[in-house]
């Protein structure tokens, strides 16, 4: 399967890929990873990978960075196909990534950590560690001080040196995870500059972002990824606008037809006014039984903090949140673990379950309450319980006994909802809860959602449009930490000028 | 190029981690002979000479038992705030506070009969030892204080205020001037178990009936209640039991105070059965090697008891050793170390396989030098 030719061949006829991808396929389980994906790096050209958290990104690239194999499809480098069996093996063949936790020795220095692993001889020649590190940092404007320690550089600084570490390795493709996502604004730019002077050196450029500006800013070509398919392929010249870009990338594609009944909405189940602090900015909605709101906006723009607030994990800074009518405060000081509230996080391995523990443990773990008689727990019932949510909610491989650390994500996925469900609550926060899900697991858990909002307000965070549109009631845009528009699902009008409002335009 | 693959087990590896164990406690006592061959003793013959005098006779049976006593109370006491991951180093001074508790009632009340004095100085060593534990519990809630550099250093002060009573306050005119209390009351001392049940028992004695009390309150603790439950929730880290609603700061405050309070009782055991009074001899470091012994039992009681008895009995063949071959004291502790990184290694072999790299096989990106991209990992 050979999947569609790139159209970036036909801009560059002339010059060879440097990497090509033909038809990679990666499976994890029964979730398709990556389809089909073929795409040509250019030398000299600055690629851009734009696609949501969960879009395939991350494993497409640890693909190329040797980490995984394909399933099926392969990779060539210069036009020879190459079967990378370890990191090191993409290295030797010129392909080298930056992650975005760096991986580098603190408290050696700057030289040092670029010329880790690669002295030569024994013996180290710190002033000629010292020359080359300068003649490198020189030639690709990447200034910095070869022999100051890592551990006293800032992000930037380090960054800089992981990318010294491949350039001295002779790497002609660099890729980049989400860079600025530890910068300062001041920072990113001058990594701009430097991979402007790396890729007009000859260099292939392919960095991640969800971010549109920089995409637009950065990019000559730009690749967009969705539920593991590229989605499109095109020119940065060819984008009219951040907004443009923003309907490319959230899509508007039907994968799955689900009826939404219209439902009789109750009482106000969350009422959020003028809040501010920490990356929110003056955010007031509110929420009522029988409804579902969904939150959408790019990745980073004030969804967590909005989450963490309304969960209990930080307290407001400026302005009010009620609760199931009571104040923030007298909400969270006693709480009822059930009929009140219950949270879906995104992290569903290091927020929402504990690795070690098996599945009855992580199921106690917010409904403990309900199985405790007195000081004691009662684990025999909990087991049954658990066995029943494995069972109804179909979570494989269907054995409590399991640590959660074995399940793959979609199934602790469903097994959390079991869990969150299980405490009836009113008010449902639920993050990115299909991310990682198959069609089949997505279109159970949105029907569970659906029914579920009859006893309860639900306030679905998500970064997919389809999801948004298919489930929620009303939707409300967040850039910034503000709310840049809010309306029913059904406004067609409006629900057309979602990319924009994603993309900072307001109404 | 030969490659190894590192792998997290699936599945727990059974009955063969007791392969593992002994492997690994083997390679330590090879160790142990080379170091003894390497100082111009007998290697073979030296390590003859330990298991000779540590399991040898009935009396060194019973008295690695009653070395075991105190190290099993104070490892379940660390264990306890190492299940949620709390590194309470401090039971070393914490069985300080205990045994000075202990004395304090002995030496205040000296003419009540046992049934009386003992209940009592066991509280007051509980209390003490359970006091002295919740200092570095209120230092890290409140300040944010490491709890191991707090903890350690508390074993210092409290080693001090006992070495205080003993050398000032507290000192038995009679002694001829050695650092020593009275000695306690008949009321005050643990009575030996032989001469009640007839038999010939040695220095063993009833503060072993601590032991399994001790042991089965940690297990049905643990496994049985709530705050058990939410306890070994809490090892996960803060964010965890943010989320869960887990009381993190109560139980902090709980598994070092109550680890505290076991620590204390076994140094109010270890003084009054042992000792009969209170003495600085009564430090002998139990409280480190407690720390040892919950690590290698993996914070399980039953291997916690066992674990307790070897190492007890470690000490005593030790102890021969020095007699018999002039091996300085230090020797034990090298002894107890080797045994320790042994096994601690030799753990990592029930957590992970490790097999030659075959064609076909993926990736494991622990061995492979450079580590993919977090967030992404293999389907389990």
């Amino acid at each position: 399967m050979a999947g569609r030719e790139s159209r970036t061949d036909i801009g560059a006829a002339d010059v060879l890929p440097e990497v090509r991808l033909v038809g990679v396929t990666k499976r994890f389980g029964a979730v398709l990873a990556n389809d089909s994906i073929s795409l040509s790096i250019m030398p000299g050209r600055i690629m851009a990978l734009l696609g949501e958290n969960g879009a395939g990104k991350s494993t497409l690239m640890a693909m190329l960075a040797g980490c995984f194999k394909p399933d099926s499809g392969h990779i060539e480098v210069e036009g020879r196909r190459v079967d990378f069996a370890s990191p090191r093996e993409a290295i030797a063949a010129g392909i080298g990534m930056v992650y975005q936790h760096f991986m580098l020795v603190e408290n050696m220095t700057v030289a040092e950590n670029v010329l880790l692993g690669q002295e030569g001889g024994f013996l180290l020649d710190p002033a000629a560690m010292h020359a080359a590190v300068t003649e490198l940092s020189e030639r690709f404007a990447l200034p910095i001080d070869p022999g100051a320690r890592v551990g006293d550089l800032s992000m930037g600084e380090r960054q800089r040196v992981e990318i010294l570490k491949l350039l001295h390795r002779q790497s002609r493709v660099l890729i980049f995870d989400e860079p600025t996502a530890v910068l300062t604004p001041v920072e990113a730019e001058a990594l701009f500059a430097a991979l402007r002077a790396m890729s007009a050196q000859g260099k292939a450029i392919v960095f991640i972002s969800h971010k549109l500006e920089e995409v637009l800013a950065l990019a000559d070509e730009i690749a967009i990824l969705r539920r593991g398919r590229i989605e499109g392929e095109f020119l940065a010249a060819d984008v009219q606008s951040p907004a443009d870009l923003a309907r490319r990338m959230v899509g508007r594609d039907v994968v799955l037809e689900i009826g939404r009944e219209p439902m009789e909405t109750g009482e106000v189940v969350l009422d959020v006014r003028h809040l501010g602090g920490p990356g929110l900015d003056d955010v007031s909605l509110s929420l009522r039984r029988g409804e579902i709101l969904a939150m959408v906006g790019v990745a980073g723009n004030g969804q967590q903090q909005l989450v963490e607030t309304v969960c209990g994990l930080s307290r407001p800074r400026t302005g009010e949140v009620e609760l199931l009518g009571r104040s923030w405060d007298d909400f969270f000081h006693c709480r009822d673990w059930q009929g009140a509230l219950a949270w879906v996080p995104e992290d569903r391995t290091g927020l929402a379950t504990c690795g070690s523990l098996d599945l009855t443990d992580n199921l106690l773990l917010t409904t403990r309450q309900g199985f405790s008689k007195g000081m004691w727990l009662r684990r025999a019932r909990a087991r049954e319980v658990a066995r029943e949510i494995v069972r109804t909610h179909n979570v494989q491989p269907g054995r409590i006994d399991l640590p959660a650390w074995q399940l793959s994500g979609g199934n602790l996925q469903k097994f959390v909802l079991g869990r969150e469900l299980l405490r009836r609550p009113r008010l449902l926060v639920a993050e990115q809860p299909t991310q990682g899900l198959d069609i089949s697991a997505t279109e159970a858990v949105w029907r569970r959602l659906l029914t579920a909002r009859a006893d309860m307000g639900v306030l679905l965070v998500t970064g997919d449009l389809t999801e948004a549109l298919q489930l929620a009631d009303r939707v409300a845009v967040m850039f910034r930490g503000r709310i840049m528009g809010q309306f029913p699902t059904g406004d067609a009008a409006r629900v057309e000028r979602i990319g924009a409002l994603m993309a900072g335009l307001s109404e | 190029m030969i490659r190894l693959v590192v792998r997290k087990r699936a599945k727990s590896l059974g009955w063969g981690a007791l392969v593992v164990y002994l492997c690994a406690l083997a390679l330590a006592l090879f160790i142990c002979g080379v170091l003894l061959r390497l100082s111009g003793r007998p290697g073979l013959g030296g390590l003859a000479i330990l298991f000779q005098g540590a399991f040898g006779q009935s009396y060194s049976l019973l008295d690695d038992l009653v070395k075991a006593i105190p190290i099993f109370l104070c490892s379940l006491g660390v264990a306890l705030s190492f299940r949620m991951q709390i590194w309470n180093i401090g039971a070393e001074g914490q069985f300080a506070l205990g045994a000075v508790g202990a004395t304090f009632v002995a030496l205040s009340l000296p003419g009540l009969p046992w049934p009386v004095l003992l209940p009592l100085m066991f509280l007051a060593a509980m209390l003490a030892g359970g006091l002295w534990g919740l200092i570095p519990a209120a230092l890290r809630l409140r300040l944010g204080v490491n709890e191991i550099i707090s903890s350690l250093m508390l074993n210092y002060v409290g080693i001090l205020v006992l070495d205080y009573l003993v050398f000032g306050v507290w000192k038995d005119p009679a002694s001829f001037g050695f650092p020593m209390t009275a000695e306690f009351g008949p009321g005050g001392q643990i009575a030996r178990m032989g001469p009640t049940l007839g038999l010939n028992l040695g220095k063993l004695h009833w503060g072993l009936l601590a032991c399994p009390l001790a042991g089965v309150a940690y297990g049905v603790f643990l496994s049985r209640t709530r705050l058990g439950f939410e306890l070994a929730a809490c090892g996960e880290g803060e964010r965890v039991a943010r989320y869960a609603q887990l009381p993190y700061g109560f139980l902090v405050l709980l598994v070092l105070g109550a680890g505290g309070a076991l620590a204390g009782l076994a140094g109010s055991i270890e003084c009054s059965a042992t000792l009969g009074r209170l003495q600085p001899t009564v430090m002998v470091g139990y409280g480190y090697t407690a720390i040892v012994v919950a690590w290698l039992a993996r914070l399980k009681p039953w291997p916690i008891a066992f674990t307790s008895f070897l190492l007890a009995s470690l000490r005593v063949g030790v102890e021969v050793l020095e007699l018999k071959l002039q091996i300085p004291a230090a020797f034990g502790q090298i002894m107890e170390g080797g045994i320790l990184l042994c096994v601690i290694a030799g753990q990592f072999f029930l957590d992970y396989t490790v097999s030659l790299r075959r064609p076909e096989a993926p990736v494991a990106p622990v061995a492979s030098g450079a580590s993919c991209a977090p967030g992404v990992k293999e389907a389990a």
